[in-house]
């Protein structure tokens, strides 16, 4: 600490040279405060080399080796296109969203962005994400998800593209369901998933002193949009208008009010906690879960007793679930966006997609990429796989998602809570038309 | 005789007794963090309604494997550093000059400034964070050192230490300076920083935590690996899914561990520092 | 200039120079880095801002103010962010105190205890936040307090989802966290009463109690001024808590002006609108400093 405090006097009377006389010794000590405080910028290119900068959310730990192993081969291949990514720490899609903004207000963001699915909209209609048509023909987006292209279409072109899909299905716990004397809903025949009165009336069965029925909630934020969103379609909901201009008689409709309603049961009643900590199906505290693609992998590492069913469908009949992914975008400021194009028409080719998918254990956005990847035959992974090119529904899209999805969020939570669900509803639509209304309106 | 004894030994019971018991609840939060870490991810939420929540029954160094493998903790570690280093030369030097000049010497605007010091105090970054960044990116500062560290230099709050602090130092010291023909500048880095090592150490350990802990700011101007700070660090597994809150807890407990040490090492000098900038007030 | 110092006299022009010389740096850095940003604010809030179109900014004059003023959310955040700091100052700065009281004896150990209480403070509020977001879940069987709660026959209680409880379950985390800083600054203060006070007090027959009303809290009384307000600066802020735990809710329950600004500027995109807020906070928090300083000055 002494010395500490000696370096610091010495720095500090190195500046006060001018007021205070003879101190000659010290000059030399002062300058070093700053020399490390200057960091090399972004190393200058070579002639005729295009850099490439890529922004994504950083990732599990095999995703982080895909990208160091296929960027070295990249760059490898293509002395003329030098491609880097940075991986952005993030807890939550919100605040990834954030940095992204902050970037937008002074012409920072890199060549090519990562944005979540229901964003693309958004970034399309501000005019910070470029076309990519020329990049994926038409007849390449055949091998593509029907709700990959979909979701990442805006006003008739394709401004991302996404490696890989999502989607939601019912996780039960045997135990508790033998417990309740409960048969397991079939994971091959979707005429016998669950409907929402069997949902519910099993969710009560199975709550018990120790664990809850289900767990519903995955975040506070998009997590609600995107795990919950479905059920408003299966309910004959629609969130917006379809060309996204307008929330009122959509997102407030009885249906969508209904749904709601429905929804709530499950936490009113204590069949699933509004707070759930994260892993809490794998804990065995709650006996099923709306999980994702994601949760497979873990579960099969555990020593749980469980099984998958689809996303619970409507009494109906009517089936939807849960859809989209992370995309690649090329941003307005990226200079050199055909070697971006390029860059992305080779991370987005069939073999590509197909070892990405499978370190993320994620469902591949290219059908094609199945042929190449193991266990998605049978199981968990081909109900995915299956839901996504039957039942799967991208999120709206609008140029006001953000909002939509806040709002949206904001108001389950709050009917979780209590308040009446056409009130909440009614202000969504309505905050989300101010919005559309002040930036969006031709 | 007997009787004040016994009182003695009656006031060593309550007191040691009394803190225990407030000391244990008072830390069991954190305590509870230290044990998670320890456990297999199946074992935390197991056995909650009974104490031995805070023992991991199958202990395992598994999360702190993963998160050593996850990080690169030495880069992390060095950054955050850096950064704090920086930010620190400022707040010590530049902000202690700054505290000392409001407490005493009677200069013009000097008023003007210290209201100018508290009213900014109070001023949340959060709340004027993007004009901050627009202003980084007017200069050219986004994601570089400069942009990091410099608009941190300054802290409101430090420099009100500082004042709070100098202003007890008796006049007749500085007078006694003033008739030995030193002047100002002179009487403050020879007579007055010498004395006052507390509340520079104060100083030092509130800027060290707060610098530290800082997530805000990191995550907006920089990106990328090579110049994440801890805080960013943190993120990387509260954000990617599976959660496991066994590895949570493990780079919690790993991103306080320097701040309890160096609060350890620093107590002394710390008390002392609050003492002398509190009471004056 | 010159002129107008050497009128002073030579003492003070001295003074003056090196005023100027001590201050100038640090001020400067404020300015640039404090005050710009400020202005910056100000100046945006009379425009309609979408904050990813900085090429299509428009001039509303008083717009975003006339809509802020009839804004009932802006109310619900004014309201919870007074209601936060009146009821956080006094529970922490007690708690504080009683906790100073307690390890402010000479005996053997008291440096564990003081450790024990200002460790919260050392970790940082984001990690604090996301640990006990855990430690509130709602739940029996995967919230530790609730699991307490039940294992003493209580029933268990939905921390921050319930409108009732939310803004209190945060307040209480934030005292426990922040009071280990206070109660330093009390220890600070109870050691500088002269141990001559208490003496005489036990001649004249005084109990502790007594004690603590007519020797310890009179001599505090700076301290405790100085505690308050750096407790009330501090609690004016607060973001991090809402952020992390509750985003606001539940029916915004939990929704700060800081935290509204943050939502308006960032999650929704309105830029202007954040900025107009931002600058009403600035002139509530500017005038607060300034009244809070009077008083402590004229004491």
């Amino acid at each position: 600490m002494k010395r500490v405090f000696k370096t610091l006097g010495v720095l500090a009377l190195g500046s006060m040279l001018a007021a205070c006389g003879n101190n000659a010794g010290a000059t030399k000590q002062a300058d070093t405060g700053s020399e490390g405080s200057t960091q090399a910028s972004e190393s200058k290119s070579a002639e005729g080399v295009a850099n490439v900068t890529i922004w994504s959310p950083t990732d599990t730990a095999a995703i982080e080796a895909w990208w160091t192993e296929k960027i070295d081969q990249w760059n490898k291949e293509n002395p003329d296109i030098q491609v880097k990514r940075e991986a952005i720490d993030r807890a939550d899609a919100y605040a990834y969203e954030n940095k992204i903004t902050t970037a937008t207000t002074s012409g920072n963001l890199p060549d090519i962005l990562y944005v979540d699915g229901p964003m693309v909209s958004y970034y399309a209609a501000n005019g910070i994400t470029v076309p990519l048509d020329s990049y994926f023909p038409a007849d390449d987006l055949k091998d593509f998800m029907p709700s990959t292209v979909q979701a990442d279409t805006y006003d008739g072109k394709l401004y991302a593209i996404a490696p890989t899909e999502s989607s939601v299905a019912l996780f039960y716990n045997k135990d508790y369901l033998d417990k309740a004397g409960i048969p397991y809903p079939s994971d091959t025949d979707i005429k016998q998933a669950w409907t929402w009165s069997q949902f519910l009336d099993n969710a009560k069965k199975l709550t018990t002193a120790d664990y809850v029925g289900t767990n519903i909630i995955m975040d506070k934020g998009e997590g609600i949009i995107y795990a919950l969103g479905q059920f408003f379609t299966e309910g004959g909901a629609q969130f917006v208008s379809d060309d996204g201009s307008k929330a009122d008689g959509y997102i407030n409709s009885d249906a969508s009010v209904k749904t709601a309603e429905y929804l709530n049961e499950f936490i009113k009643n204590g069949y699933a906690n509004l707070d759930p900590v994260k892993d809490e199906f794998l804990n065995g505290k709650a006996a099923t879960l709306l999980g994702g693609s994601w949760n497979i992998a873990d579960l099969e590492k555990s020593n749980l007793n469980w099984g998958v069913s689809y996303f619970p469908v409507a009494d109906d009949g009517k089936a939807a679930s849960p859809t989209g992914d992370w995309a690649a975008a090329i941003t307005k400021d990226s200079k050199n966006p055909d070697a971006a194009g390029k860059f992305l028409q080779w991370a987005m080719n069939s073999d590509n997609i197909a070892s990405y998918a499978s370190a993320v254990a994620k469902p591949a956005s290219r059908t094609s990429s199945y042929d190449k990847m193991e266990g998605w035959d049978s199981g968990a992974r081909a109900l995915m796989k299956w839901q996504l090119q039957n039942t799967g529904v991208s999120r709206p899209r609008t140029p006001s998602y953000s909002v939509l999805s806040t709002d949206f969020s904001t108001a389950m939570l709050n009917i979780f809570s209590g308040s009446n669900a056409k009130d909440e509803l009614d202000n969504v639509a309505k905050n989300f038309d101010e919005n559309y209304e002040m930036y969006y309106k031709k | 005789m007997n009787n004040k004894k016994i009182n003695k030994v009656l006031g060593n019971v309550i007191f040691y007794l009394g803190n225990i018991i407030v000391g244990l609840i008072f830390v069991s939060p954190l305590l509870w963090m230290l044990a998670s870490s320890f456990k297999p991810e199946l074992e935390i939420f197991s056995n909650l309604n009974s104490l031995t929540t805070f023992i991991p029954a199958h202990f395992t160094l598994q999360n702190y494997v993963e998160v050593f493998q996850r990080l690169k903790v030495f880069t992390i570690l060095k950054n955050t550093l850096l950064y704090i280093g920086i930010v620190l030369l400022g707040d010590l030097v530049l902000g202690s000059m700054f505290g000392y000049a409001l407490a005493k010497l009677k200069y013009r605007f000097r008023g003007i400034s210290l209201t100018i010091v508290i009213a900014l105090m109070s001023m949340p970054v959060e709340a004027i964070i993007l004009p901050m960044y627009i202003e980084m990116a007017q200069l050219g500062w986004v994601n570089t050192m400069m942009g990091l560290t410099i608009p941190f230099m300054m802290n409101c709050f430090s420099i009100y230490m500082f004042y709070s602090y100098f202003i007890s130092i008796p006049d007749e010291l500085i007078e006694a300076a003033k008739v030995d023909g030193c002047g100002p500048v002179r009487t403050y880095f020879s007579i007055v920083m010498p004395i006052s090592k507390t509340v520079f150490a104060t100083v030092f350990i509130l800027d060290f935590v707060s610098r530290w802990n800082d997530f805000m700011w990191p995550f907006l101007i920089t990106t990328g690996e090579e110049k994440r700070t801890v805080q960013l660090a943190v993120q990387i597994f509260v954000g990617v899914s599976p959660i496991h809150y066994g590895v949570i807890m493990a780079v919690l407990t790993l991103a306080s561990i320097p701040m309890i040490i160096m609060y350890i090492f620093m107590q002394k000098f710390y008390v002392e520092g609050i003492a002398s900038t509190g009471i004056k007030g | 200039m010159e002129a107008k110092l050497s009128k002073k006299g030579k003492r003070e022009y001295g003074d003056n120079i090196a005023g100027f010389i001590m201050s100038s740096p640090a001020l400067i850095l404020l300015i640039a880095f404090l005050i710009i940003p400020i202005i910056y604010t100000v100046y945006y809030s009379f425009f309609t801002y979408q904050v990813v179109r900085p090429d299509n900014i428009k001039f509303n004059a008083f717009n975003n103010y006339v809509k802020l003023f009839k804004d009932a959310n802006f109310y619900v955040a004014l309201k919870n962010t007074i209601y936060f700091t009146v009821i956080v100052v006094p529970v922490q700065c007690i708690l504080a105190l009683i906790l100073a009281l307690m390890v402010s004896s000479k005996k053997k150990g008291v440096a564990v205890f003081r450790t024990l209480y200002y460790s919260p403070q050392i970790t940082s509020m984001v990690i604090i936040a996301v640990l006990w977001t855990i430690l509130y879940n709602s739940n029996a069987n995967t919230g530790l307090i609730n699991a307490f709660l039940k294992s003493i026959g209580l029933q268990p209680i939905d921390f921050l989802n319930n409108p009732k409880t939310a803004m209190n379950s945060i307040i209480f985390m934030s005292a426990w966290q922040g009071a280990g800083y206070q109660m330093m600054i009390f220890i600070a203060g109870l050691n500088a009463i002269p141990g001559e006070q208490y003496e005489a007090a036990s001649v004249d027959g005084a109990d502790w109690f007594a004690k603590l009303i007519y020797v310890t809290l009179p001599g505090l009384v700076n301290t405790i001024k100085y505690v308050l307000m750096i407790t009330l600066i501090q609690a004016m802020k607060l973001f991090t808590q809402p952020y992390i735990m509750t985003k606001g809710g539940p029916r915004n329950a939990t929704k700060t002006l800081v935290f509204y600004i943050y939502e308006q500027g960032f999650q929704k995109g309105n830029f202007g609108y954040a900025c107009s807020i931002a600058t009403v906070f600035f002139i509530i928090v500017v005038t607060l400093s300034i009244v809070v300083k009077r008083i402590s000055r004229t004491n």
